[in-house]
C-alpha cells in the first residue's frame, strides 16, 4: 500500500524492531481529515509504539509515516505544529501550576504571549480547572491531571490529536465528560482524533473507523457497525464450569454445535465456548440441550448482538482484558525522536 | 527573539521557579560549604601562615566555599532532567517544535544564574567573616561572574550524563566527580608545597585555575594573568560539558 499523503494520518509499511522484538510490524494506514480512529489493542500490542512513531517521538525501523501530509521524519517540525499529543502517562511537571504549565506549553509552541494567556483560561474552564488553575500540579488528582494534559494537548489549536489511553484510570464521570469533549471537538472544530484503547465501550462510542493492532499487525479495520457486521451472525456465549472432564465435555459439544443449521463460527476462550450463529434466539435451546446432554457444566448462558468484543475475539483469537500497564518495548527509554 | 532564544529563556524561568519552590533542596548546598569553611579555617588558619605563607587563610578558603556550593547547586539539573524524563514530561517538551538545544541552554543559564545567587550569599557570610577582598568591590563582581560560569559549565556534567543514562543515580555522581577535582587543586594548600605528582595533577585541572584566579583578586588584587587563566579554564570546560549535553541530548532524540 502506498500512504496517502491527503490523508490526515497515513503510513505506509511502519516497522518498529526492538532488540528481539518487532513491536510495530508493518502497520498501513489511511485516516480521512475529521475523523474519530480508535486504535484497539491490548496493553504491549503495538499502540504506544505507533502513537509516538507518529508523533516524531520514534523512529520507524522501516516504512513511511504522514501527519497533515507531512513526512514525519523529514519535516518533524512542522508535523509538531500541527499536532496535539496527550500521551498514556500524563507528562506534566509537579512543580508549575496548570496555568504556567498551558502557557509555557503554548509559548513553546510557538504563540505570541498575548494570545496564550486568554488560551490558557480558555482551556481551563473547558476542562473544569479553572480553581486549581493557580495551584501546584502535584496536588491534582488523577482525573485532574488528565484534563490537564489533555488541554496542553490543545493549546496550540491543532488539527490533528493523539491521545494514548485517554481515560486510562479515570472514573466513570471523567471519562465521561472527556468523551462529550472529544466529541464536541470533533464535531464543531473538525478536529482529526487517533485514539488508542483498552476499552471497546470508548471505541464504540467515539470511532468513525476502528483498527485492531495484536502482535504489531493489524488484523481488522473499518467501522464498528462494519466491523461487527462481519460477525455475520448472533453470539451465544456459553460460561463454562472448570473441572475434571471440561475439555472431553466441551469437545463433545463442539462436535455437535458445529453440526447446527446456520453456524457461522465456534471459538473456544478460557472460561466459555462462543457461538456464532445465525438465528441464535432458535438456535440457543438445541445449544443448551447439547451442553446437557454432553455433560458441559455450564454456568451462564447469553445471547448477543455481536459486539466490537466479538469482533476483537475473532480477530486475535482472544477476548481484549484490561490489565495492569504493561509498557511496550521501548516506550519511554527509547524516546528517540525523529530530529 | 529568535525561537532558540525564546525557548531557552522560557525553560530557563521554569528552571529558576522550580528552585524557588524547592528552597529546602538548595539549603545543603548553601549550608555544606559554610560549614566546611568554618571548621577548615577554625582547624588550619593557626598553622596555614608559618606552614604555607598564607596571611589570610579566610581569604584563601574563599573560593574553595564558592566552588563547591556551585558545584553542589549545579549537580541538581543532570536529576531534574531525570525526573522530567520518567514523569513523560520530557516527552512533551520534546513534542513541541522548539529547537531541542533551548532544552539544554535553558536549564544551563538557570543554573549559572543559581550559582550567582548562592556565591553572593556565601560571598556576604564570609566577607563579614573577615576574608576581605584587595580587588575592591568589582572583585566581588568578577567572582560573582566566574561563578557563574563555572555553574554553567559544570552542570553540563549532571544533565549530560542525566540524558545519557536516564538514570538518577548516575547523573547524581555528577557532584561526587567535583571532590577529586577539588582535592587534586590547591584548595588547601598553596600548590608550590605538593609533591611533584600532585601538582603536575593540579596543573591540568581547570579547577585550580578557578580557584587561583578568585584567590587573587581576594588576597592580591587584579592580576590579569591569574584571571585569563581562571577564565580560559571555565570556557574550556564549559565547551566541553555542553558539548557533551548536546551529544547526550542528541542522542537521545536521534
Amino acid at each position: 500500500m502506498s500512504a496517502n499523503p491527503d490523508a490526515a494520518i497515513a503510513a505506509d509499511g511502519l516497522v518498529r524492531a526492538f532488540p528481539g522484538v518487532r513491536a510495530v510490524d508493518g502497520i498501513d494506514l489511511a485516516i480521512e481529515r475529521g475523523r474519530v480512529f480508535g486504535f484497539l489493542g491490548a496493553n504491549g500490542s503495538g499502540k504506544t509504539t505507533t502513537i509516538r512513531m507518529l508523533t516524531t517521538l520514534l523512529r520507524p525501523t522501516e516504512g513511511r509515516a504522514f501527519v497533515d501530509g507531512l513526512d514525519v521524519q523529514r519535516h518533524p517540525n512542522d508535523v509538531r505544529r500541527r499536532i496535539g499529543v496527550a500521551l498514556q502517562e500524563a507528562g506534566l511537571d509537579d512543580l508549575q501550576t496548570g496555568r504556567e504549565l498551558l502557557t509555557l506549553q503554548g509559548r513553546l509552541q510557538g504563540m505570541p504571549r498575548s494570545a496564550v494567556a486568554p488560551r490558557a483560561d480558555e482551556l481551563l474552564a473547558i476542562v473544569e480547572l479553572e480553581d486549581a488553575a493557580d495551584r501546584k500540579i502535584g496536588t491534582y488528582s488523577g482525573g485532574m491531571r488528565r484534563r490537564l494534559d489533555l488541554a496542553s494537548a490543545l493549546v496550540h489549536e491543532p488539527s490533528i490529536v493523539f491521545l494514548d489511553e485517554p481515560t486510562s484510570g479515570l472514573d466513570p464521570i471523567s471519562r465521561e465528560a472527556l468523551w462529550r469533549y472529544v466529541e464536541r471537538l470533533n464535531r464543531e472544530d473538525g478536529v482529526t482524533f487517533f485514539l488508542t484503547t483498552q476499552y471497546l465501550e470508548e471505541a464504540d462510542r467515539l470511532a468513525d473507523e476502528i483498527a485492531i493492532i495484536d502482535a504489531g499487525r493489524i488484523v481488522a479495520s473499518g467501522s464498528p457497525a462494519a466491523l461487527k457486521a462481519t460477525i455475520g451472525a448472533d453470539v451465544v456465549s456459553l460460561r463454562i464450569e472448570d473441572g475434571d472432564g471440561a475439555e472431553v465435555a466441551v469437545e463433545r459439544a463442539s462436535e455437535r454445535i458445529r453440526a447446527l443449521p446456520g453456524l457461522e463460527e465456534l471459538r473456544r476462550t478460557e472460561d466459555a465456548l462462543v457461538v456464532y450463529i445465525r438465528e441464535g434466539s432458535q438456535a440457543i435451546a438445541p445449544i443448551v440441550t447439547i451442553a446437557n446432554e454432553t455433560g458441559l457444566s455450564v454456568l451462564e448462558v447469553t445471547l448477543a448482538q455481536p459486539t466490537l468484543d466479538d469482533v476483537f475475539l475473532r480477530a486475535t483469537g482472544r477476548r481484549l482484558e484490561v490489565d495492569a500497564d504493561v509498557p511496550e518495548p521501548g516506550a519511554r527509554d527509547a524516546s528517540e525522536a525523529a530530529a | 527573539m529568535t525561537a532558540l532564544a525564546m525557548a531557552s529563556y522560557q525553560l530557563c524561568r521554569r528552571a529558576v521557579r522550580e528552585t524557588i519552590r524547592q528552597p529546602g533542596v538548595e539549603v545543603s548546598n548553601l549550608f555544606i560549604p559554610l560549614f566546611f569553611f568554618f571548621v577548615t579555617v577554625g582547624a588550619i588558619s593557626n598553622v596555614a601562615g608559618p606552614a604555607f605563607g598564607v596571611r589570610n587563610y579566610e581569604g584563601f578558603q574563599l573560593p574553595v566555599a564558592v566552588l563547591q556550593c556551585v558545584a553542589g547547586s549545579a549537580s541538581v539539573s543532570g536529576v531534574v532532567i531525570i525526573r522530567d524524563i520518567e514523569s513523560g514530561y520530557f516527552d512533551k517538551l520534546l513534542l513541541t517544535p522548539s529547537p531541542r538545544l533551548a532544552i539544554v541552554l535553558g536549564r544551563l543559564i538557570a543554573d549559572a544564574i543559581r550559582a550567582v545567587a548562592f556565591t553572593a550569599v556565601i560571598l556576604v557570610v564570609i566577607t563579614l567573616a573577615g576574608s576581605g577582598m584587595e580587588a575592591g568591590p568589582l572583585g566581588y563582581v568578577v567572582i560573582l561572574a566566574l561563578a557563574g560560569l563555572f555553574g554553567l559549565a559544570y552542570s553540563g556534567i549532571g544533565v549530560a550524563i542525566g540524558l545519557r543514562t536516564g538514570n538518577a543515580q548516575a547523573a547524581q555522581a555528577g557532584f561526587l566527580l567535583f571532590f577529586p577535582l577539588l582535592f587534586l587543586s590547591p584548595a588547601f594548600a598553596p600548590k608550590e608545597v605538593f609533591d611533584p605528582w600532585l601538582e603536575f595533577l593540579a596543573s591540568i585541572n581547570p579547577v585550580t585555575y578557578l580557584l587561583e584566579g578568585m584567590r587573587t583578586l581576594v588576597l592580591d588584587g587584579w592580576q590579569w594573568d591569574n584571571l585569563a587563566g581562571a577564565l580560559a579554564a571555565v570556557i574550556g570546560l564549559g565547551v566541553v560539558t555542553i558539548a557533551l549535553s548536546l551529544w547526550a541530548l542528541r542522542t537521545r532524540t536521534r
